[in-house]
């Protein structure tokens, strides 16, 4: 069966543009997002964002089509696919948002001539993105956008892995996307799910999440990258307890957990460390830890990353997998100093510096509304 | 690797009526209880999957492919409307419900089931899309059943739906949920296959491929994006002539979801294969080819 490894990596976050500046950032203590004020109905509300590092919130529709092309560049440059396997290769999308931004920023526009302007009148579709993209880089393969909230561009990657090992695609775009719009914002704020202190999942004082930025994209290819990353397999299940909240009891979690240590052919005891999906809601994080509780007697080092990121909603399954990726690649595991210390209630200790890690196996966990529940399995042992 | 056999199709083709909307009727005769608090798209959903479930049951780790052009077009629209025209804040539940796998988790909800899920859109090819995720999730054993369909929900006023669609004024449209259940094993009376799904970048590999299929005993159907003219040129290169026309209705974007259960009601098409072909404006192909393996070379 091929191996799936990851060929080129392109990431814009709060953190910064790049890989690189994203890495770097990480040797930095998580901060509190800053707000921006969103205008509705003539009000100005104040709400904590982390947006796009250098970035500014204004030429909406240029902004998001022009930040996302230069991630998806980066990513295939890097892969040096040439222009006749550009030709054949899919794309797999994973977002949350869409483009909803561009379509906010059309209907605000439209409402100043008309209240009878009509919403989503352009670009309805939510496969237009995966046209524009393939349009924009010449991909004439087949094309997937997965809308699975939280998951999304995990289990994007997950099937476009899947279909390279099946010897179906030999290479794929894997895009995560997830943009400032005031349906998110405001979606959030009134379920009161935001905070606008620093993320701290699985702290006694965790308060809320922060909405985030997030373009990520990688080339995932079928032929062999020596010493590189390699994605095992996955599992995505779906959990019918509630549809805002995963199973309280852990088991939604610890079944999606063994079922994608199944496919990939790992153990538990194999896995070297897990990234958390850590969103810092009180829910949320009593399922996991319920969920890591079940599964493990003494669970590996465990880390999370939206305290840097914010949730980035549809994205974070591939900006997440980009950081922590990066991260291990130069020996070091992602740290939260002084969050989840070792105090949590939850029972649950977040890696609090960067001790060196060696390569192995690590599982990437990620929950979403809609009871989408999805674990991923990498490695960068040779 | 496993095959992957046809065991029931449910589906809802509704032209579109001002004065017949209401769906909670067909929702409870679906899936047997009133689900409340849901729109029209999910409603849709609900009444296909149903009525598939009906029609052989559902085991509970059977996953859900969903798949769609455009999701749930009316929520999207009611919360901006909400947002920007009338400045509120959306609804929790409204709120919520925008996620498009929503759809997933009330069919996973409802009928019980607590496998794989996935909301997956593409413009053209909604159907063909979500049918090849499950057919390589049933071909690597990753899953033993799936459950596959799309959801297409009118969204009046009509004249606003069609600028929405890009469509010509006076156009109809309709309602549709169509769906399919799948499984790694033979049912008992009649085991029809899902012999193959697949995409091509242009046409000269889409002839390639058709010149090297045993497509004798196969019907030809076009997909609502493909000419006829294009169909009849396609249909030169391969040794399936007859035609299945399935095509006679109102728009909607997943069409193609349409044509297996056409096919499968159809007594005349009994001892036969499928085969539908569909492209895009890009001129890339999808193809699905469905029927009894043992009949071409019978």
């Amino acid at each position: 069966m091929t191996d799936v490894s990851i060929g080129g990596a392109g990431l814009h976050t709060t953190l910064g543009r790049g890989l690189a500046a994203n890495l770097a950032a990480l040797d930095h203590p998580p901060t509190a997002p800053k707000l921006h004020a969103v205008e509705l109905a003539g009000v100005e509300h104040a709400l904590p964002y982390f947006l796009l590092a250098d970035e500014p919130l204004r030429h909406i529709e240029q902004r998001f089509y022009d930040s996302i092309d230069t991630v998806v560049d980066d990513a295939l440059t890097q892969s040096r696919l040439s222009s006749a396997d550009r030709h054949a290769t899919a794309l797999f999308i994973g977002s949350s948002c869409g483009e909803m931004p561009v379509l906010e920023a059309e209907y605000r526009r439209d409402l100043q001539i008309s209240r009878d302007a009509l919403a989503m009148a352009s670009t309805s579709s939510l496969g237009n993105l995966a046209t524009r993209i393939r349009k924009r880089f010449a991909l004439q393969g087949p094309d997937y956008s997965f809308y699975t909230a939280c998951t999304a561009s995990a289990n994007a990657l997950g099937y476009a892995a899947q279909m390279i090992r099946a010897g179906r695609i030999r290479h794929a775009v894997v895009l995560g996307v997830e943009i400032f719009n005031a349906v998110t914002a405001f979606g959030f704020s009134g379920l009161q799910l935001l905070t606008r202190d620093v993320m701290r999942p699985f702290d006694r004082r965790r308060a809320g999440l922060v909405p985030g930025e997030a373009i990520a994209a990688i080339v995932l290819t079928g032929e062999p990258h020596k010493g590189g990353w390699r994605i095992l397999g996955g599992a995505n299940l779906c959990d019918t307890h509630s549809i805002s909240a995963t199973n309280p009891d852990g088991s939604a979690i610890a079944a999606v957990v063994r079922q994608a240590l199944a496919v990939s052919g790992v153990t538990l005891e194999e896995l070297a460390a897990v990234k958390m999906h850590g969103t810092a809601s009180l829910l949320n994080d009593e399922a996991e830890a319920a969920g890591i509780k079940l599964l493990f007697e003494t669970p590996p080092p465990l880390c999370a990353l939206k305290p840097y990121l914010g949730h980035t909603f549809g994205a974070c399954g591939l900006a997440e997998l980009a950081l922590f990726c990066g991260r291990v690649s130069r020996g070091t595991l992602p740290a939260t100093a002084g969050i989840c210390a070792g105090d949590s209630d939850l029972n649950i200790t977040l890696n609090q510096t960067s001790r060196p890690q060696s390569p192995g196996y690590f599982m990437l966990n990620y929950f979403g509304f809609g009871g989408s529940n999805t674990s991923l399995i990498v490695s960068n042992r040779s | 690797m496993s095959a992957v056999y046809i065991h029931a199709t449910g589906d809802h083709y509704a032209p579109y009526d001002a004065a017949n909307t209401d769906l909670k009727q067909d929702v409870t005769a679906a899936v047997g209880q009133p689900v409340r608090r849901i729109g029209r798209f999910i409603q849709l959903a609900l009444i296909g999957a149903g009525r598939c479930a009906q029609a052989a049951p559902l085991a509970a780790d059977t996953a859900v492919y969903f798949g769609s052009a455009r999701g749930d077009l009316e929520i999207s629209i009611e919360v901006m409307q909400t947002l920007f025209r009338d400045g509120h804040a959306p609804k929790p539940l409204s709120f919520i419900n925008t996620v498009s796998n929503a759809a997933c988790f009330y069919i996973a909800q409802t009928l019980k089931l607590n496998g794989r899920s996935s909301f997956v859109c593409n413009r053209y090819f909604a159907f063909e899309s979500v049918l090849q995720l499950a057919m390589l999730d049933i071909n690597s054993n990753a899953v033993a059943a799936a459950l596959v369909g799309t959801v297409d929900a009118v969204v009046p006023p009509l004249e606003d739906h069609r600028i929405r669609l890009e469509l010509p004024p006076e156009t109809p449209v309709a309602d549709a949920s169509h769906w399919i259940g799948l499984r790694a094993t033979p049912p008992h009376d009649k085991p029809l296959q899902l012999l193959a799904v697949e995409n091509f970048s242009d046409s000269q590999a889409l002839i390639a491929w058709l010149g090297s299929q045993p497509l004798d005993r196969c019907l030809l159907s076009g997909g609502q994006f493909l000419t006829e003219t294009e169909l009849q040129a396609l249909a030169t290169h391969c040794t399936a002539s007859e035609r299945f026309e399935y095509r006679d209705r109102a728009y909607y974007d997943s069409q193609s979801g349409a044509v297996i259960g056409e096919f499968v009601r159809n007594p005349a098409c009994a001892n036969r294969q499928l085969l539908h072909i569909n492209r895009d404006p890009s001129g890339r192909y999808a193809v699905m080819w469905v029927g009894n393996p043992n009949i071409s070379s019978s």
